[in-house]
C-alpha cells in the first residue's frame, strides 16, 4: 500500500483509521437495503483507499459508490475507531466535482437556484401553477407547492430564526408556527433579510465546496451580533454548525457557536409555554433527521419539547435514515424508496398516527408515502391554539 | 475476466447481481482481518436455488467458490483465494418462520445475529450466541465459525443452538443436516458442519433454537489491584459452583482506554476489572450475585458495583463492548488475537503474553472471556511504522504457541481460516489432521468449497493441496 | 494415558467392537458374529474442579465419574444407568431425561482419543471448554456407535451440581408448564401425570413448584426401555397409549421396540462410513 497517492482531497490519517471491522454496516441505510459492500461505509472507505493509495481510477464505479451514499453520518456515531466518514465523503465528492463530470451543468444549475432565493420563489410559484394544471410528473415526488405564501413578521430581537431556501419557499407555515411558539416561550424572533437564503448543505454534500463557502459567508453576515441563531430545518442546522470547518475562520467559529436547533433552544425553557388541554393528544412517532441525530446530537430535545403536548412513541429501528437525504431522494428515487419502506414499516409497527420530523426533506419524503408528517413545532403550535391563539 | 463464467452466472442469477468491476472486487478481497486475496467474480443469490446454481456454474468452469456473509470474520475465512467465485449471502435476510411453541425459528443465512434476537424479543425470547460483532455478523457466518460471545459460558456456543441446516453441498445438491426432532438418526452431520468455515458447502436455511429471557439478571463490576487477584476470583467463582452468564476480564490498559472513551465509571487505576453477569430465577440470581461479591472481596476486590437498573447494566456492557473503540484513540491499527487456555493457567499465560509484547516492542492490551479461558490479546500499532507488521506477526505466533504449550487450543471463537491454518500442527498430529481432512473430503471431495482454509497443505495423507500464488499475508 | 495397548488390541484388520457395560448393546443392530471384542482402558486420569473438565478412560463407568466430580459439587450430563461406561454412552449418543435442562450428550464430549479403523491413535477436539480449532470430529463421534473409531480416552464437560434438586408431580398440562416454568431440568409425561425435575436455589424451586401446582415426589417414573422414538416437541401432544415422553425435547419412551428411521442424508452418511472405515471392520452389523 503506497501512501503517497494523494488522489483524493482527504486526510491520509483519517482514511487509514478504518480497520474494516464492519460494525458500521447495519447502521447504513444503503447497506441495509442492498447488502452490498460498495453501498456501505466500510466499502466506500475501501474504495477511497483503492483510489487514493493504490491508483485505482476515478471511474464510473467509484463515482457511483460515492454518489449512492446518503451522507446520513450514522456510521460515524457507531464507529469504534471514530473515523470521520462525513469529511472523507465530502472530500471524495469534492475531488469528483473538480476532476470529473460528477456534477453536470444541470445539477449545478439546480443547486445554484437554491442559492438565489427570489429565483427559487419564482420557480416554486411556477411549479405550483404547473402542478394545479397537472403537468408536473408525480414521479418527482414533490409535495403540493403553495401558490401564495404567508408573510412572516419578526417579533423581536432575542433570537434569529434562519429561514433558508426550500423550507421558506415550500413550507413557510412551519416557520410561522416556529415564530409563534418561540414568541410564546418569551423570545422575540428576528428574521434575517436578504442573504440568508441557503445554508449550502446540499452544495457541500455534492462536493461543491467553493459554492458552499460563498453561501456560508452570506448567511453569516445576514445574522450579525451575538443572539442565538435558531434553525428549524435539521439538516441546515448541522451545516451552519459545520461552518467552523467549512469556512474555518474565527468569525465562523463564533457564528457556529451561536447555532442551535429550535428544539435544543426550547427544551430548557419548555416550562415557559402554557399547558395544553389534555384531550385529543395524538400518538406521535418521532423520526430523527440524520444530521440532528448524528451530527448535532440534539435529537433528544425534540422529545422533551413534544412530551407536554403529545404522546410520544419511539420507533424500533435505531433511528435508521428515512432515505430523504436532502437531494438524494430526487436523484436516487428507487433506493430512497426502498430505504423509506423500512422506515414506514417501523412507523406502522409503532402504532402512531402522526410522524414528527424536524427536517423538510424527511417530511416531504415520508409524506409522499402517504404518512401524516408534521414539524414538531407545528404540533406544539396546534396544541397551543395555532394561528388563532394570542 | 472469464467472460464465459460471468455470462453463465448472470444467466443463472440475474445480470445485476453478478459483479466484476475491478474496484468492486477489491471490496471483497478481505474480511475484517489482516489478510487479503482476490475475487474473480462476486455474486448475490436470493434463494437456495440460486446458491445451487452459482455453485454449479463455478464448478462447471473449474473455479472454487467462497461463501461470504457480512465479512466480519477475523481469521480470513472469507478471503478469496484461488480467484474464486465469491457467493455473498447478504441479500438472504428473511426470518422465514418463528415457532413460539417449540422456541425455534428458520432463518436465511444473511439474517444478522442481533436482528434475529430483535425479531423474537416480543415473545420473551432471544438468540443466545452473542459475539461482540453481533449487530453486524450473520447467522450463516456464526454457523461457519461456531461463534461464541460472552454469554456462551452459560448458554453454549452456536453448535448448541442450531437444530438443523439446509446446505448447498459443494456438488450443488441440497441436503438437510440434523432435524427438528430430538435425535435425528445417523451421524451428527449438522455438528460436523457447524464450524467448518465454508469448506463443506453453503448454509441456505438454518433452524435455530431460541432461548427464553431470564426472569432475573444482575450485573457486577469488580476492580482489583492485581491481575492475580482478579484471576483467582474467576477460579473461585467457578469452584463455588456458579456458572455466570458472562465473566469478562479487562486489564489495566483496556480499562483506562475504555473509561476515557465511554465514561461508564470504570476505575482508571485498576490493575484489572471483572464484569460478571448472573441470571436465572430471582432467588438464585440474587444469591449468586451476593456470593460473587463476597468471593471478590475475599480475593482482594477493591470495589464491587452492582448495576442498579437496566440503564446502568447497559452502560457497563457498553464499556466492555467498546474495547475496540477505545483502542482506536490510541493508535490507528490493531490485531485482535484469539486463544484459549485452561482457566487455571490464565495468569501464567497472561504474564507470558505481556512479556512477548515487550520483547517485540509492541503495545498490548487484553480483554478476556475469563470464564472459559478465552483470551483476546490486542496488539495496538500504526501499520505505517516500518517493520511493525513483521513484529506483530511474530508476536502473534509466539502468543499462540505459548497458549498451546500451556494446554490450550488455537482458537476459541474466530476460527482457523487462513490466519492459523499453518499452526494446526501445533495442536494436531498428522493422523489427527488426516482424520479431519477425511471428514472435509466427504463433503468436498474435489476441494472447491473455500479451499486452502483450516487445514494446511498435505493434511490428507497422500494428497497435495495447491496453494495459489499471490495471496498477500 | 497410554493407549498403545488398546490400539494394538484393536489392530489393523478383522472385525472388532469395543465393549462397555452392555447396557445399550442392541442399539443400532446386533454386531456381526465373530467380531472380536476389546475393552478400552478405565480410570479417572485428570480432574481439576476449577477447569470443570474431567479426563478418563472410555471404559470408566458414568457413575464412577459422577461420584468423583460429585465430591466437588459437579456432575456430568450423561445417562448413568448401572454399569454404563462413558465410552459406551457417548458412542450410542442418547441423552438422559435431564436433557431439557442440561443439553444433549453430544455437547458433553470436549476431546477424545480414539483408535481408527487403521489401528492408529487419533485425537479429536481439545482440552478446553471453548474450542473452534479445526473440524468438529467429536460431534461426529458421539452417536456413531463406534463405526468411525473406538473411543480410548475422553475429556468431558462438567456442570455444577445444583443446590437443590427435587422431582415433583401433578395432574397438570405439561405443555403449559414448559411454557411457564423457567428452565426446568426435566418434564416427563405419560398422558395423564406430569413429573418435573426442578433444580436450583431452594426458594426458586419451591416457587416454581407452587406456580405449577406440583407436589414433591421421590423420583421420576419408571421409564420404559424397550422402544424409543424421536419426535418434534410439538408432536408429543398427539401421543396415545402407553408412553413416557420428554416434554420440550421430543423423546418418547415406549414399552415396545421401534424401528429406527432412515438417516436424513443417506449419501453423505455412506461416504462418511466409507471414508473412516473402508473395509467396514468397526462394529460390523451396527447401523449408526
Amino acid at each position: 500500500m503506497t501512501l503517497t497517492g494523494a488522489r483524493l482531497r482527504v486526510d491520509d490519517d483519517e482514511l487509514v483509521a478504518c480497520v474494516a471491522c464492519g460494525l458500521c454496516l447495519p447502521h447504513c441505510p444503503t447497506y441495509r437495503v442492498t447488502g452490498e459492500e460498495s453501498a456501505s461505509p466500510r466499502g466506500r472507505i475501501a474504495a477511497m483507499r483503492a483510489v487514493h493509495f493504490d491508483g485505482r481510477p476515478l471511474d464510473d464505479d467509484f463515482t457511483r459508490f460515492m454518489d449512492l451514499c446518503v451522507q446520513c453520518r450514522a456510521c460515524e456515531a457507531v464507529c469504534p475507531s471514530s473515523v470521520p466518514f462525513g469529511h472523507l465523503m465530502e472530500g471524495a465528492r469534492d475531488t469528483l466535482a473538480r476532476e470529473t463530470r460528477y456534477q453536470p451543468w444541470w445539477r449545478r444549475a439546480g443547486y445554484r437556484i437554491l442559492g438565489h432565493h427570489r429565483l427559487l420563489l419564482a420557480a416554486s410559484t411556477a411549479l405550483a401553477v404547473a402542478q394545479r394544471a397537472r403537468v408536473v410528473p408525480r414521479r418527482l415526488g414533490l409535495p403540493r407547492l403553495p401558490l401564495r405564501r404567508t408573510t412572516l413578521a419578526p417579533t423581536g430581537t432575542d433570537v434569529w430564526l434562519f429561514t433558508g431556501c426550500v423550507m421558506d419557499a415550500w413550507m413557510r407555515p412551519v416557520h410561522a408556527s416556529v415564530v409563534r411558539v418561540l414568541t410564546a416561550a418569551g423570545a422575540g424572533v428576528a428574521l434575517p433579510g436578504a442573504g440568508a437564503d441557503c445554508c449550502g448543505a446540499l452544495h457541500a454534500h455534492a462536493g461543491l465546496l467553493d459554492d458552499a463557502r460563498a453561501l456560508a459567508r452570506r448567511v453569516m453576515s445576514s445574522m450579525p451580533g451575538d443572539a442565538p441563531v435558531l434553525v428549524d430545518s435539521a439538516g441546515c442546522g448541522a451545516a451552519l454548525e459545520d461552518y467552523r470547518h467549512l469556512v474555518g475562520t474565527r468569525e465562523a467559529e463564533r457564528f457556529a457557536a451561536r447555532v442551535q436547533d429550535v428544539s435544543e433552544w426550547l427544551a430548557p425553557r419548555i416550562d415557559q409555554l402554557p399547558a395544553a388541554p389534555r384531550h385529543r393528544r395524538p400518538t406521535v412517532a418521532v423520526q430523527d433527521p440524520c444530521h440532528l441525530q448524528h451530527v448535532q446530537k440534539a435529537h433528544q430535545h425534540v422529545r422533551t419539547v413534544l412530551r407536554p403536548f403529545v404522546d410520544v412513541v419511539e420507533l424500533d429501528d435505531e433511528g435508521l435514515c428515512c432515505g430523504a437525504g436532502g437531494a438524494y431522494a430526487a436523484q436516487h428515487p428507487e433506493l430512497a424508496g426502498a430505504i423509506r419502506d423500512r422506515k414506514v414499516g417501523a412507523i406502522r409497527r409503532s402504532g402512531a398516527t402522526v410522524v414528527a420530523s424536524a427536517n423538510p426533506g424527511c417530511v416531504m419524503h415520508l409524506a409522499a408515502a402517504g404518512l401524516v408528517v408534521r414539524h414538531p413545532f407545528e404540533l406544539i403550535d396546534d396544541a397551543l391554539g395555532g394561528p388563532g391563539a394570542g | 475476466m472469464d467472460t464465459a463464467l460471468v455470462g453463465d452466472l448472470r444467466a443463472a442469477l440475474a445480470p445485476d447481481r453478478v459483479r466484476v468491476g475491478a474496484l468492486e472486487l477489491d471490496l471483497y478481497a478481505r474480511d475484517a482481518g489482516a489478510i487479503s486475496g482476490h475475487a474473480e467474480v462476486v455474486c448475490f443469490p436470493l434463494t437456495a436455488e440460486e446458491v445451487q446454481a452459482a455453485v454449479r456454474v463455478a464448478r462447471a468452469h473449474g473455479r472454487p467458490f467462497v461463501p461470504r456473509g457480512s465479512g466480519t470474520g477475523l481469521a480470513g475465512g472469507a478471503v478469496p483465494v484461488g480467484d474464486p467465485v465469491v457467493i455473498v449471502t447478504t441479500k438472504m435476510t428473511r426470518v422465514l418462520s418463528i415457532d413460539e411453541d417449540e422456541r425455534m425459528a428458520w432463518v436465511e443465512p444473511g439474517v444478522l445475529n442481533l436482528d434475529l434476537t430483535r425479531a423474537v424479543a416480543h415473545l420473551g425470547l432471544h438468540y443466545a450466541p452473542d459475539p461482540s460483532s453481533q449487530q453486524s455478523c450473520s447467522v450463516g457466518g456464526n454457523v461457519a465459525t461456531n461463534s461464541g460471545g460472552p454469554h456462551c459460558l452459560l448458554y453454549g456456543v452456536t453448535s448448541a443452538h442450531v437444530l438443523a441446516i439446509e446446505v448447498c453441498l459443494p456438488d450443488g445438491s441440497l441436503a438437510l443436516l440434523g432435524g427438528l426432532d430430538a435425535e435425528p438418526f445417523g451421524y451428527d452431520l449438522r455438528g460436523a458442519f457447524v464450524g467448518s468455515e465454508g469448506t463443506m458447502g453453503i448454509a441456505t436455511r438454518i433452524a435455530v433454537r431460541l432461548t427464553p429471557d431470564p426472569p432475573a439478571v444482575r450485573t457486577l463490576l469488580l476492580d482489583f489491584t492485581s491481575v492475580e487477584d482478579a484471576a483467582a476470583t474467576v477460579s473461585a467463582i467457578i469452584a463455588a459452583g456458579h456458572v455466570p452468564a458472562a465473566l469478562e476480564m479487562m486489564d489495566a490498559e483496556i480499562t483506562r482506554a475504555v473509561e476515557d472513551f465511554v465514561h461508564a465509571g470504570f476505575p482508571r487505576d485498576a490493575a484489572a476489572v471483572l464484569l460478571v453477569e448472573v441470571d436465572g430465577l430471582p432467588a438464585g440470581t440474587d444469591a449468586a450475585a451476593q456470593e460473587v461479591g463476597e468471593i471478590g472481596r475475599a480475593h482482594g476486590a477493591r470495589t464491587v458495583r452492582v448495576a442498579a437498573d437496566e440503564a446502568e447494566r447497559a452502560l457497563l456492557w457498553k464499556g466492555r463492548k467498546s474495547a475496540f473503540g477505545a483502542i482506536a484513540r490510541i493508535a490507528p491499527n490493531y490485531y485482535l488475537h484469539d486463544a484459549v487456555v485452561p482457566r487455571t493457567r490464565l495468569v501464567e499465560v497472561m504474564r507470558a503474553v505481556y512479556e512477548i509484547a515487550a520483547r517485540h516492542e509492541l503495545m498490548m492490551m487484553n480483554v478476556f472471556h475469563a470464564g472459559d479461558g478465552n483470551l483476546h490479546p490486542l496488539i495496538v500499532f500504526d501499520r505505517r511504522t516500518p517493520g511493525v507488521m513483521e513484529r506483530v506477526m511474530a508476536a502473534g505466533d509466539a502468543i499462540i504457541t505459548a497458549c498451546v504449550e500451556a494446554g490450550g487450543v488455537l482458537s476459541g471463537e474466530h476460527g482457523i481460516g487462513l490466519e492459523k491454518r499453518d499452526l494446526m500442527p501445533l495442536l494436531f498430529s498428522a493422523a489427527d489432521l488426516d482424520a479431519q481432512a477425511r471428514l472435509r473430503d466427504v463433503f468436498d471431495p474435489d476441494g472447491v468449497s473455500n479451499p486452502t482454509k483450516v487445514l494446511p497443505a498435505g493434511s490428507r495423507c497422500g494428497d497435495l493441496q495447491r496453494v495459489p500464488e499471490g495471496v498477500w499475508i | 494415558m497410554d493407549l498403545t495397548a488398546f490400539a494394538e488390541a484393536v489392530g489393523t484388520e478383522g472385525p472388532v467392537t469395543a465393549v462397555g457395560g452392555r447396557t445399550q448393546w442392541d442399539v443400532g443392530g446386533a454386531v456381526a458374529p465373530g467380531t472380536r471384542e476389546v475393552r478400552a482402558p478405565e480410570g479417572i486420569l485428570e480432574y481439576e474442579p476449577g477447569e470443570m473438565t474431567v479426563r478418563c478412560g472410555a471404559a470408566t463407568t458414568v457413575r464412577e465419574v459422577d461420584e468423583v466430580v460429585g465430591a466437588h459439587g459437579q456432575l456430568v450430563a450423561l445417562p448413568d444407568e448401572a454399569g454404563a461406561t462413558v465410552g459406551g454412552v457417548l458412542a450410542v449418543g442418547r441423552s438422559g431425561v435431564r436433557r431439557l435442562g442440561y443439553g444433549p450428550a453430544r455437547d458433553v464430549l470436549l476431546e477424545a482419543r480414539y483408535v481408527s479403523a487403521e489401528g492408529t491413535l487419533v485425537k479429536a477436539g481439545g482440552p478446553t471448554v471453548k474450542n473452534v480449532s479445526g473440524f468438529d470430529l467429536c460431534r461426529l463421534l458421539v452417536g456413531s456407535l463406534g463405526t468411525i473409531g473406538l473411543l480410548g480416552e475422553v475429556r468431558l464437560r462438567c456442570r455444577p451440581r445444583p443446590a437443590r434438586s427435587q422431582w415433583f408431580a401433578g395432574e397438570v398440562d405439561p405443555f403449559a408448564l414448559h411454557r411457564e416454568l423457567y428452565r426446568p431440568t426435566s418434564i416427563l409425561w405419560d398422558g395423564s401425570t406430569t413429573w418435573v425435575l426442578l433444580e436450583g436455589h431452594p426458594v426458586d424451586v419451591d416457587d416454581q413448584a407452587r406456580l405449577a401446582r406440583l407436589a414433591p415426589v421421590d423420583g421420576p417414573p419408571a421409564v420404559p426401555a424397550e422402544g424409543r422414538r424421536s419426535l418434534r416437541p410439538s408432536e408429543l401432544r398427539a401421543l396415545t397409549g402407553a408412553f413416557v415422553a420428554e416434554i420440550g425435547v421430543g423423546i418418547v419412551h415406549l414399552p415396545h421396540p421401534v424401528d429406527p428411521p432412515a438417516p436424513a442424508a443417506p449419501d453423505l452418511h455412506r461416504r462418511i462410513k466409507a471414508a473412516f472405515d473402508p473395509t467396514g471392520r468397526l462394529n460390523p452389523g451396527r447401523q449408526a
